[in-house]
């Protein structure tokens, strides 16, 4: 199984690498790229907390070969922040403690994000419809929206 | 373990010379389906020595009009074909099946060319596609051919997709104005959630409110999603205000018992599929009288 090259960008910055042919997205990001914000939890697309935002969209990163995504654009948890300042989401999750455990808040955060950057202002069936692919065992949801719509007011 | 080279490009010219060139290729657009089952090494994936990439080809996301037809790529994601204009306000039934797919996740990566070449009993987009009488372009290197989808689907997750053969555009002819659609969806919950029974209407209503025309395709009723004859030639020919929505229930049930024979899910799945004709009915009739 012969490695491929790809070239694409993370959270900014462009990154060339050699990958495996059965590399998921979700392995480079925490293998090869250090980046373990992102978390792997079904491993089947069905719980989100591998969640990334690709070109834009929230998506599986568990679910995504590297080898497919040449020329793409990824913002991962780690590129939420910028220079040392949280983004407004991750103030509200922590505001309104819409984290226990952690595992899933990755996921939420990017979620939401995707959300936002296409609809800065959406209503709480809106913000539900966004995380219906997000499991979250501790919390509840009901924190994770009311933190959502804080920033989306 | 599954071993294979990884091949990709952003051309249809060059994905049909890799598949002339190699044998045992299998396609990878999406990846919702193929990424669970290569976690999951399951045995339902067949061998193969190379996998090609073709999420990639700029050609395979087009949406277009074209003479009475919208041709749709391949490689259109489930997110697109509910945002899209074209899809929102001629196949409305279409729309619908794609927003119970999956999560958001899964719908911005899960593709309507998968759907169909997946070949799912429970594949969400297959009733729709097959009750607006959609057709399906398959390009090899030798040509183009195209074939009505139900008859390009031969069995659960079996097409007649040759293996040198790429599906090109999926192109589904426009409806005039006295058509109505209705899609229906029974889940364990809305989200991620595989159909446990589904079904698609299309149907005419002529101005003395009479069906006409009418299709009728279940999904996860039948080994696969095929259009149920008896039940629709029973709607045809009768009128909105004398239907009788519970004896075209009891057709519907025992259409899907004689395709299907008795089966561990039968007791569930016969009255639960006449509630759910009854209700796309419902719908339907009162969008009509709406109209009137």
């Amino acid at each position: 199984m012969s490695k491929v090259t790809v070239t694409f960008i993370v959270n900014g910055k462009e990154v060339t690498l050699k990958v495996g042919p059965k590399e998921r997205l979700i392995d480079t990001l925490r293998e090869q790229l250090k980046l373990t914000g992102t978390k792997e939890g079904c491993g089947i697309g069905e719980c989100g907390a591998c969640t990334v935002i690709l070109d834009g969209k929230a998506v599986s990163s568990c679910l995504i070969l590297t080898g497919q995504i040449g020329g793409s654009e990824v913002l991962t948890i780690e590129g939420l922040e910028v220079d040392g300042k949280l983004d407004s989401l991750q103030k509200a999750f922590i505001d309104c403690h819409a984290i226990q455990c952690g595992f899933c808040t990755p996921g939420m955060l990017m979620s939401a994000k995707a959300l936002l950057i296409h609809n800065p202002h959406p209503n709480r069936e809106e913000i539900k419809t966004a995380l219906e692919g997000n499991l979250c065992r501790c919390t509840g949801y009901e924190q994770i929206i009311e933190a959502i719509e804080s920033v989306a007011k | 373990m599954i071993s294979y080279e990884f091949l990709t490009t952003q051309k249809i010219e060059e994905a049909l010379n890799y598949l002339d060139k190699f044998s045992k290729v299998h396609i990878l657009a999406g990846g919702t389906d193929l990424l669970v089952n290569l976690y999951k090494e399951s045995p339902r994936l067949p061998d193969f020595d190379y996998l090609l990439d073709i999420s990639n080809i700029p050609e395979l996301k087009i949406i277009n009009s074209i003479n009475k037809f919208i041709e749709i790529g391949p490689l259109v994601t489930h997110s697109r074909l509910i945002n899209e204009p074209l899809i929102k306000n001629n196949f409305p039934v279409l729309m619908e099946a794609a927003y119970t797919i999956g999560s958001t996740q899964i719908r911005n990566r899960g593709t309507i060319g998968g759907n169909i070449v997946n070949a799912s009993p429970a594949a969400d987009l297959l009733p729709p596609l097959i009750a607006l009488r959609a057709e399906v372009e398959l390009t090899s290197r030798k040509g183009k051919r195209v074939l009505p989808l139900e008859e390009f689907l031969a069995g659960p997750y079996k097409t007649k997709l040759q293996a040198n053969e790429l599906l090109t555009k999926i192109k589904i002819p426009l409806l005039s104005d006295n058509y109505y659609t209705d899609f229906q969806k029974i889940g364990r919950r809305k989200a991620l959630s595989i159909a446990r029974l589904s079904l698609a209407l299309v149907t005419k209503i002529d101005e003395e409110g009479i069906f006409q025309d009418t299709r009728v395709v279940p999904g996860s009723a039948t080994p696969y999603p095929q259009s149920l004859p008896v039940t629709e030639e029973a709607i045809n020919g009768i009128s909105i205000f004398q239907i009788n929505l519970e004896e075209i229930g009891k057709i519907t049930s025992n259409e899907m018992v004689s395709i299907t024979g008795e089966r561990w899910s039968t007791p569930y799945k016969k009255p639960t599929i006449a509630v759910l004709i009854k209700r796309a009915l419902e719908r339907i009739i009162k969008e009509a009288k709406t109209n009137e």
